[in-house]
């Protein structure tokens, strides 16, 4: 019951949190915090409890849901589910943490969170496809609400010669960030259904269990067009380029909290499903089609590092290094190495931390600084040098610094790409490493270091009381499984040879 | 105890020192006793490396090797970490904590007029600066060794901006920052390559021929980088804006010395790529030469002595490139004397006349007897004039590079020698000697928290030159003093170097007019044109490329998701147009149909 209770419990939170009083801030509080640390300790037991011998899919619990389509709760983890339900674990908890002292309608924003947490628990669990992608659903829409009410306008508005589009779209403002969101991640779902559909009719067995259509041997003409519909449409939620322009709006439109779990762990899903359906139910086109995926990942990574280097607005750079690094997961997933899919779930756990970390950083930086426009900033890091010293911890994971578990994914997937049937991967990946570090380090340098702060900032502060929790607790992280990446490396790393045997069987004969 | 516990509380008791401070803030906030722990963590890590020198000391033979799994990989292990001792290594962590733990008590006077707050995060960086630099040096592999690499490169880029409310100092860290990590591109390359051969990170590989090449070649492009060479020096001089003692540390004595360290590590790779040692034979030659021109026209004390640095390692690169991993190595331990010495001895002056000119200093001589006695013994070690540890170590490599058929490094190295002593002489009579500037006529010297580390560096500095021998039997090698031809020219010219410079600056018999003829060179030194070459290719080439890339995805990509979403919704605006309500309209349109469907039929 553990693995339904970790799903069970942020819903039955935002249910809770429907009978208490907007006034009574601290409760909603209180009781969001417990319904999502309840998660959190839960998936820690679960890490502890996951049988390292037995390996596999594991605590598994089946309630049927709609016998007559073979549809049932089915609820497993296996070491990859583990790592990404303590991710999850973290980044909700860091973000109730960050959102402690929004004013504007704070029950209604963190009901609304912790249905989306529901939906992103639920998807690392199920083992049953329908209930996969309902969960998937679960956690895509709520985005819409909680960006469109919660969200920001127009922090940095453009002046280019191109203004008069901008006003004309509303670009930048939060209606138009929000739309655009849902609508792009819409269209992928509509992909996913029909895969999901054809390989449902496809096995005819009247199951949407994963291990049944995972053992079914499709034909490979249907593997063939199922799995660029599956890589595009979960794609669209992992940044996969071209389909990436709504991550910079969304998430720069998005208050702290929703920017911290949709980069953080949302975008994994993406990446998780790609992996989880589309590599690993239909091996042979995924080998075939695996070059493609690996040019197109590269692409996202130095391309995604250049863009966040020209932009000005805080939140838009960050934005995009997520676009760079969720490249790093493409890439790893594309080498079909043993090396390059631990690293590619590895980076997915660390970039989610240190994601989550930057846009906490952003959102406490806006919230004092009141603009995100950064060559107006400057001479910050006297005034909050908390706040600076987790921007340059996030920063040097962001760049792949050894010490940070960003060092240990980037490493692993590189390794990965140079034993790949394409070694070339690892030169623009390793590229891109070092163009995040230009781009990371003088973002940090034009916000916190030099002469100021400047008169117009006046009530600048550092961190205060629970503030502070968000950013330890993920900093904290980023250097526990930077030195110590077995914690978790042991649980992917354990179930990873078996999942890619399946690959490397196909691949022989050629 | 075991020698795994000694080299484990070397490594860990510093890590302690700087967690502590970095996450207890009284502590921190209130300077002193942050300052004092740091200090007490590098004297247990000190006297943790003595024990372990002692003990290879006394068997050179010694080799422990001991690893634990890091990184687990399907069944087996893809990287490990631990610590491997031998005599390179150990000896090396002596330097470091050595040297390390005068800097720290030499900063403990150096910085008492800083705010308490920023002292005890300057003894936090410090801290941490000594576990990296272990790290590095006691790694039994090269992905351990590339771990404590880059970890010393964030301790620099915190140090070099400890100052960083001061524009210049931000510049400056973020520049060495991106010029190492640029440089270090080539490490990853060559670890990943080297994994992807071996299936290891182990230095002791045997690679085919056009591997090893390969594989070392981009190996020594991060030694470019981090140990200042020839064209990726330029953040060097630049990270003059930390503190000095941090200079003395990370920028002279022991970080930028890592690149040489990694050569001298890995030479059994570097062995089997003779072509790599030729190109490391050239770039250590000339930027030996390049820096020491440019060291000759400089004013900032700091600066003379951070080009002198790049010259002096250039001399280890060179020393490496022709096989002699032992003379550079040796050289690189004289030069972490008498370097942090320098250095330390230069802070010492900056701090009694507020300034880095040297024309502020003249006179200093006078008034600050210990820190001039000890700068001018700094001084005649780096001019390799007999009797210093630099001496010794300089004409090693001479004879190894000479020896190797090197003819055009050799020869770069001797015009290195001349303008060596040339540059110290002058630096020497311009802030010593001479008369008082207005500046140094109230100076007066520093306190025993100074001087103290500045005599026992002289010691070094003098001293451990006697120790060759023992010195190559702990690296494994064998070495007996004597003055062959290249020991004999290099010296000499450093003597000329010297009388020229008294000559010039300090007897004023000659005048410096009297040189018009290098001017072009000096002003050549002075432009910085590989500095420009790289602002250029930063500022037109990557800013550039980065807003075309910025421009294209929110004009072009975006404007396609745009357009369709536009198109939609104006196309759901014209359609809607059909659908007018009146019954009449539909009329018209049910009998425009019929009769296209009559037509249609008809025409078939």
């Amino acid at each position: 019951m553990l693995l339904s209770s970790i799903v069970a419990m942020p819903f039955l939170a935002a249910v809770l949190l429907l009978f208490v009083p907007d006034r009574n801030r601290l409760g909603v509080r209180l009781i969001s915090l417990f319904g999502s640390g309840y998660s959190l300790l839960a998936s820690i037991l679960v890490a502890l409890r996951y049988d390292m011998g037995a390996g596999g899919f594991q605590m598994v619990e089946n309630h049927a849901l709609v016998p007559n389509f073979g549809i049932a709760l089915r609820f497993a983890v296996d070491g990859w589910g583990v790592s990404l339900l303590l991710l999850t674990g973290l980044v909700i908890v860091a973000g109730v943490l960050a959102s402690w002292t929004l004013d504007d309608r704070s029950k209604n924003f963190f009901i609304t969170l912790l249905v989306l947490v529901t939906g992103v628990f639920g998807v690392f669990v199920s083992q049953d496809l329908f209930i996969f992608f309902l969960f998937y659903e679960i956690a895509v829409l709520p985005m819409y609400l909680l960006i469109g009410i919660w969200g920001s306008s127009h922090a940095v508005t453009e002046a280019g010669p191109f203004k008069y589009v901008w006003r004309l779209f509303d670009i930048g403002g939060r209606e138009y960030a929000a739309m655009k969101l849902t609508l792009m991640l819409l269209v992928g779902s509509a992909f996913i259904i029909a895969v999901m559909l054809a390989m449902y009719l496809a096995t005819g067995q009247n199951s949407f269990d994963m291990q049944v259509l995972g053992a079914y041997d499709y034909d490979r003409s249907l593997q063939m067009w199922c799995f660029p519909l599956c890589w595009l449409g979960f794609g669209a939620l992992a940044g996969v380029f071209p389909f990436h322009t709504w991550s910079p709006d969304g998430h720069a439109s998005a208050p702290t909290a929703v920017s911290m779990l949709h980069a953080g762990v949302l975008m994994k899903l993406g990446a998780f499903g790609i992996m989880r359906v589309g590599f690993m139910m239909m091996p042979e086109a995924a080998i075939a089609w695996a070059p493609l995926v690996g040019c197109v990942a590269v692409v996202n990574i130095v391309y995604g590092a250049l863009s966040a280097m020209s932009q000005r607005d805080l939140k838009y750079v960050v934005a995009y290094s997520s676009v760079s690094h969720m490249g790093v997961v493409m890439l790893g997933a594309a080498t079909l190495t043993v090396e390059g899919w631990n690293g590619a779930v590895y980076q997915m756990f660390a970039h989610g931390l240190m994601t989550g970390l930057f846009f906490a950083l952003v959102g406490l930086v806006y919230g004092r600084a009141h603009t995100r426009h950064m060559p107006s900033m400057g001479g910050f890091g006297l005034r909050m040098p908390g706040v600076a010293t987790f921007f340059t911890l996030a920063c040097l994971s962001s760049l792949g610094l050894p010490g940070t578990a960003g060092f240990v994914a980037e490493v692993l997937v590189f390794i990965g790409a140079w034993k790949s049937l394409h070694p070339w991967w690892a030169i623009p990946g390793i590229l891109g490493a070092f163009i995040t570090a230009v781009y990371v380090l003088r973002a940090s340098r034009r916000i916190f270091w030099g002469e100021g702060p400047a008169e117009e900032f006046h009530d600048l502060s550092d961190a205060k009381g629970v503030e502070w929790g968000a950013l330890v607790i993920l900093g904290g992280s980023i250097v526990l499984f930077g030195f110590i990446p077995s914690l978790v490396l042991d649980l992917i790393n354990r179930v990873t040879p078996d999942y890619l045997s399946i690959l490397t069987q196909l691949m022989e004969p050629r | 105890m075991t020698p795994i516990e000694y080299a484990l509380i070397a490594l860990f008791v510093p890590l302690a020192a700087a967690f502590i401070i970095a996450v207890v803030a009284p502590l921190r906030y209130a300077g002193m006793p942050a300052a004092l722990l740091s200090v007490a963590a590098a004297l247990v890590s000190l006297g943790a490396s003595l024990a372990l020198l002692v003990q290879q000391i006394a068997q050179p033979d010694r080799v422990i090797h001991e690893v634990v799994r890091w990184l687990p990989n399907g069944p087996a292990a893809l990287a490990q970490v631990g610590v491997h001792l031998d005599g390179t290594s150990v000896s090396m962590s002596v330097v470091v904590t050595l040297v390390a733990a005068c800097v720290q008590i030499f900063s403990l006077g150096y910085m008492a007029d800083e705010p308490p707050a920023a002292r005890g995060r300057y003894f936090g960086y410090h801290s941490f600066f000594i576990f990296t630099m272990l790290l590095l040096v006691i790694a039994p592999n090269m992905l351990q060794l590339f771990a404590g690499w880059e970890l010393v490169g964030l301790t620099s880029y915190l140090l070099i901006g400890f100052y960083f409310q001061k524009p210049s100092a931000a510049k400056a860290s973020v520049k060495a920052i991106w010029v190492t990590k640029f440089a270090d591109i080539g490490l990853l390359l060559g670890l990943i390559c080297l994994f992807a051969v071996t299936g290891g990170f182990e230095w002791t590989a045997t690679l085919s021929k056009g591997w090893a090449t390969a594989i070392t070649l981009l190996m020594f492009l991060a030694v470019v980088g981090k140990s200042a060479q020839f064209p990726l020096h330029i953040w060097l001089p630049n990270a003059m804006e930390g503190p000095t003692p941090v200079s003395a540390l990370l920028h002279a004595a022991t970080m930028v010395a890592a690149g040489v360290y990694l050569v001298v590590r890995a030479d059994p790779l570097f062995a089997q790529a003779p072509t790599t040692q030729l190109v490391m034979a050239w770039i250590g030659g000339f930027t030996a030469l390049f820096a020491a021109v440019i060291a000759t026209v400089q004013t900032d004390i700091k600066r003379v002595l951070a080009y002198s640095t790049c010259s002096q390692l250039g001399y280890m690169v060179c020393a490496l490139g022709a096989g002699a991993s032992m003379a550079g190595y040796f050289h690189l331990t004289t030069h972490a004397f008498f370097k942090a010495l320098l250095f330390l001895a230069a802070g010492s002056m900056i701090h009694a006349v507020h300034s880095n000119e040297m024309s502020a200093m003249g006179g200093l001589g006078r008034r600050m007897k210990a820190t001039s006695t000890v700068f001018i013994v700094g001084a005649l070690a780096l001019a390799g004039i007999p009797g210093f540890a630099g001496f010794f170590s300089k004409d090693l490599i001479l004879e190894a590079v000479h020896e190797a058929g090197m003819f055009v490094p050799w020869l770069m190295l001797i015009a290195a020698a001349f303008l060596t002593a040339f540059y110290m002489g002058r630096a020497v009579f311009l802030s010593i000697f001479g008369p008082f500037s207005p500046t140094s006529e109230g100076a007066h010297e520093s306190g025993f928290s100074m001087t103290g580390p500045l005599w026992l560096l002289a010691a070094g500095a003098v001293g451990i030159g006697y120790f060759g021998s023992d010195f190559a039997a702990l690296a494994g090698g064998t070495y007996h003093f004597h003055l062959g031809m290249s020991g004999i020219l290099g010296t000499t010219c450093a003597l000329i170097g010297l009388l020229l410079s008294w000559l010039i600056y300090g007897s004023h018999r000659l005048s410096p007019q009297a040189f018009r003829f290098v001017a072009p060179i000096a002003w050549l030194a002075r432009s910085g044109l590989v500095d420009r070459f790289f602002e250029f290719a930063y500022r037109r080439g990557a800013l550039v490329l980065a807003d075309a890339v910025g421009f294209f995805d929110r004009y072009v990509i975006d404007g396609v998701m745009n357009w369709i979403g536009w198109s939609t919704i104006t196309s759901g605006r014209w359609l809607r147009r059909i659908q007018t309500g009146n019954v009449r309209d539909y009329v018209y349109a049910v009998v425009a149909g019929a009769v296209v469907i009559v037509f249609w039929g008809l025409s078939r």
